[in-house]
């Protein structure tokens, strides 16, 4: 979009700024805003405790919509968007469900008489030696697969993210029922579904393995954002895109590596779902890229692009799950969550809108 | 750095919360142990018990929670939680809300599972955490007495049967009859075309008209397959259905032909629409179940199992045939248009 703008815009204040008191008050609002949450629900009689149990039951609610949000992270604050993020997690999810039941069935490869070079027989073959790696490689691979076509649809055919994600979204939706003829796939878990067991099988572990695996991409996540050329990079095209090109960035190529990493993200966020699930259902995850993009706004995200931040937005999914599991506790239904969860989206983005104007004047 | 610090505050404010003083919970655990409690200690703490249905929107869940409010006024003091996903097919919410439930350490967990694999592990985890679950309306791929402590439903298989059985009564013995399945997987209405087409097969002078197509999960999606099925097969002398969502699609379909009332046609459950089309002759019967029952005995279950009374692993919550002469007796009137208001909170 601001390709086309004749005259690049100013570039936002506060990049490449020093950590001042501003940037650090942004960057821990999204945990403040947590407190505050936290604490309001205390306050409500009958002051229902937060136990370790609900604790570990929101982290393993957050899982999928977490792993998600950390790519989108990097779409958003590059100025982008996702909204395939739904459709390509059940897709992921059925891919991996398909590799677990041992059986790509690849109709045109069997035709051509290939013998041992047909590689549905090789990667059938590793999916029996190693179901559980297999079946990651799948939902990676396919959420990578997704991420690639999302960028070349927004950098080739230089469509708006917004629509390109929003063609997409029916597609990747449209491919996973096709693969699994609309129908739930059952496979064997091989012990998958621990991973987002909420009281975890080891009593040493205070949380699920997924959840350490989220929490661990986050910290990940976080340095390559703040301290890699990708990360720099992100905030650049985000900030101010035609200044950034400007500077010598390869956009193109820039775009098509975030895309990608979201998507591969998003192939384990399917993964995830596959997990809780035990089966590959093709038509679970509706809408959850709101969720998705809700997390990263919440956490301080800025749909204009060039704001976002990992812990920001991990604060963000917790915070959503921890509502959810709130109002079950206080037996609330599910449209006083829905409308809660509407205006903590509003309030975070006003505040972020009041922060901004304050440091430009 | 800044990271840092955030993560310190994060798990500080965490633990911060999880530190604050117990509350009185102990009374719950001890719920939880049927034989530890005996009938005569009742408890004076009321049990909390949460009812989850397949979705909150269809009648039928709404006559589940008056059966659940109805077993509440009889076996309290109870806390009854009502809560369901929004849509019939969200298993990852249905998911998602037991496991809440689990945390928040109800007394138990009356469930209608959405799918019979999907919520095993969530059940599973119930049960570690000495949380009973009573199954209702739709099987579990558990074993009962392990995962789950009973199962309360529908037979489904009588009820195709009675459908069967009406169609043969009401051709006098011959025709052809058409089957409009409902959907690959559903378990329970697989159950009930077995029963309808094994009832059918008793019957000398009638074919079956079983060409395996599928209504779909909407109204909607039933009336197009009815409208084609009729298309192909519009000889046919009768019609079943066995599900309310493609009962009223073929009805639908067979009103726009102009062929309601002159196809015999038998379905399955009540809704609104159905009944008053049962007024006018355009049905010849439905096959309804008691949801109210199936409610009240979910948490009747839960209760006696909390209160150290035995439970029954399997519990048949009744189906019957209403037809157009009977469907104003007392007794299927209360099944047809149940009367919820009594039972509101």
């Amino acid at each position: 979009m601001s390709a086309l703008t004749p005259l690049p815009p100013l570039p936002k204040p506060g990049l490449g700024r020093s950590m001042t008191g501003e940037r650090v008050i942004a960057a821990l609002a999204p945990l403040l805003g947590l407190a505050l949450v936290i604490a309001l629900f205390y306050a409500i009689p009958p002051h229902p405790r937060v136990t370790m149990l609900d604790l570990q039951t929101v982290f393993v609610h957050m899982v999928i919509v977490g792993i998600a949000a950390l790519g989108m992270t990097f779409v958003i604050i590059s100025g982008g968007i996702d909204l395939s993020v739904g459709s390509a997690i059940a897709l992921a999810s059925v891919a991996a469900a398909i590799t677990l039941a041992g059986g790509w069935q690849f109709a045109f490869l069997n035709t051509l008489h290939l013998g041992w070079l047909n590689p549905a027989g090789a990667v059938n073959a590793f999916g029996r030696v190693s179901p559980i790696l297999a079946a990651m490689l799948a939902a990676l691979l396919t959420g990578a697969l997704c991420g690639l076509y999302n960028s070349l649809l927004i950098t080739v055919l230089r469509l708006p993210p917004f629509i390109a994600t929003l063609g997409t979204l029916g597609f990747y939706r449209g491919v996973a029922k096709w693969v699994s003829n609309s129908m739930p796939v059952s496979a064997p878990t091989h012990g998958l579904e621990h991973w987002v067991r909420p009281v975890p099988l080891q009593e040493w572990l205070p949380l699920a393995p997924g959840v350490w695996m989220m929490l661990g991409l986050g910290l990940f996540l976080a340095a390559v954002l703040q301290r890699t050329v990708l990360g720099r990079y992100t905030f650049a095209i985000g900030s101010n895109e035609a200044t950034a090109r400007l500077c010598g960035i390869r956009i193109v190529r820039t775009k098509v590596a975030i895309y990608v990493l979201a998507g591969l993200l998003t192939g384990l966020a399917g993964l995830m779902q596959f997990a809780r699930l035990t089966q590959g259902d093709p038509t679970v995850a509706i809408g959850v890229e709101l969720d998705v993009i809700a997390a990263v706004v919440i956490g301080g995200g800025s749909l204009a692009g060039g704001q976002g931040s990992m812990l920001g937005t991990l604060a963000g999914a917790f915070l959503m799950a921890y509502l959810r599991n709130r109002c079950t506790v206080l037996g609330w239904s599910n449209f006083v969550q829905e409308m809660i969860v509407g205006h903590i989206i509003i309030i975070a983005v006003a505040i972020d809108q009041w922060r901004v104007r304050r440091t430009e004047r | 750095m800044m990271m840092r610090v955030g993560m310190c505050l994060l798990l500080a404010g965490l633990t911060g919360c999880e530190a604050k003083p117990p509350a009185n919970r102990e009374s719950g655990q001890g719920t939880t142990q049927p034989a530890a409690k005996t009938a005569a200690s009742a408890p004076a703490k009321p049990l909390r018990i949460a009812v989850i249905p397949k979705g909150t929107t269809h009648d039928f869940w709404k006559s589940v929670h008056a059966g659940a409010l109805k077993a509440k006024q009889e076996f309290g003091p109870i806390d009854l939680i009502f809560r369901g996903p929004e849509k019939e097919d969200d298993r990852e919410q249905q998911v998602s809300l037991v496991q809440n439930f689990i945390s928040s350490r109800v007394d138990a967990i009356v469930l209608a599972p959405l799918d019979d694999k999907a919520l095993l592990s969530a059940v599973r985890q119930a049960t570690a955490a000495k949380i009973p679950v009573v199954i209702i309306d739709s099987g579990l791929a558990g074993e009962v007495g392990k995962d789950f402590i009973s199962f309360a439903a529908t037979d489904n298989y009588k009820g195709g049967q009675l459908a069967g059985e009406r169609i043969g009564e009401v051709l006098g013995g011959k025709g052809r009859v058409l089957l409009l399945r409902y959907q690959e997987g559903s378990a329970s209405t697989v159950e009930r075309e077995r029963g309808f087409t094994e009832a059918l097969a008793k019957v000398a002078g009638i074919e079956l008209v079983d060409p395996k197509r599928y209504a779909g999960p909407t109204r909607a999606t039933a009336q197009e397959a009815s409208e084609n099925l009729l298309t192909a097969h519009g000889d046919v002398q009768g019609v079943f259905c066995p599900y309310e969502s493609s009962t009223f699609g073929m009805l639908l379909a067979l009103r726009s032909r102009g062929l309601a009332g002159k196809i015999h046609f038998v379905g399955f459950d009540a809704s609104p629409g159905l009944v008053e089309a049962l007024g006018k002759g355009e049905l010849d019967g439905l096959v309804v179940q008691n949801p109210m029952k199936m409610g009240y005995t979910g948490v009747k279950t839960a209760v006696d199992y909390l209160r150290g009374r035995p439970v029954p692993p399997q519990q048949d919550t009744g189906v019957v045939l209403v037809t157009p002469q009977s469907m104003n007796d007392p007794e299927y009137k209360d099944l047809l248009s149940p009367d919820l208001s009594k039972y509101r909170e």
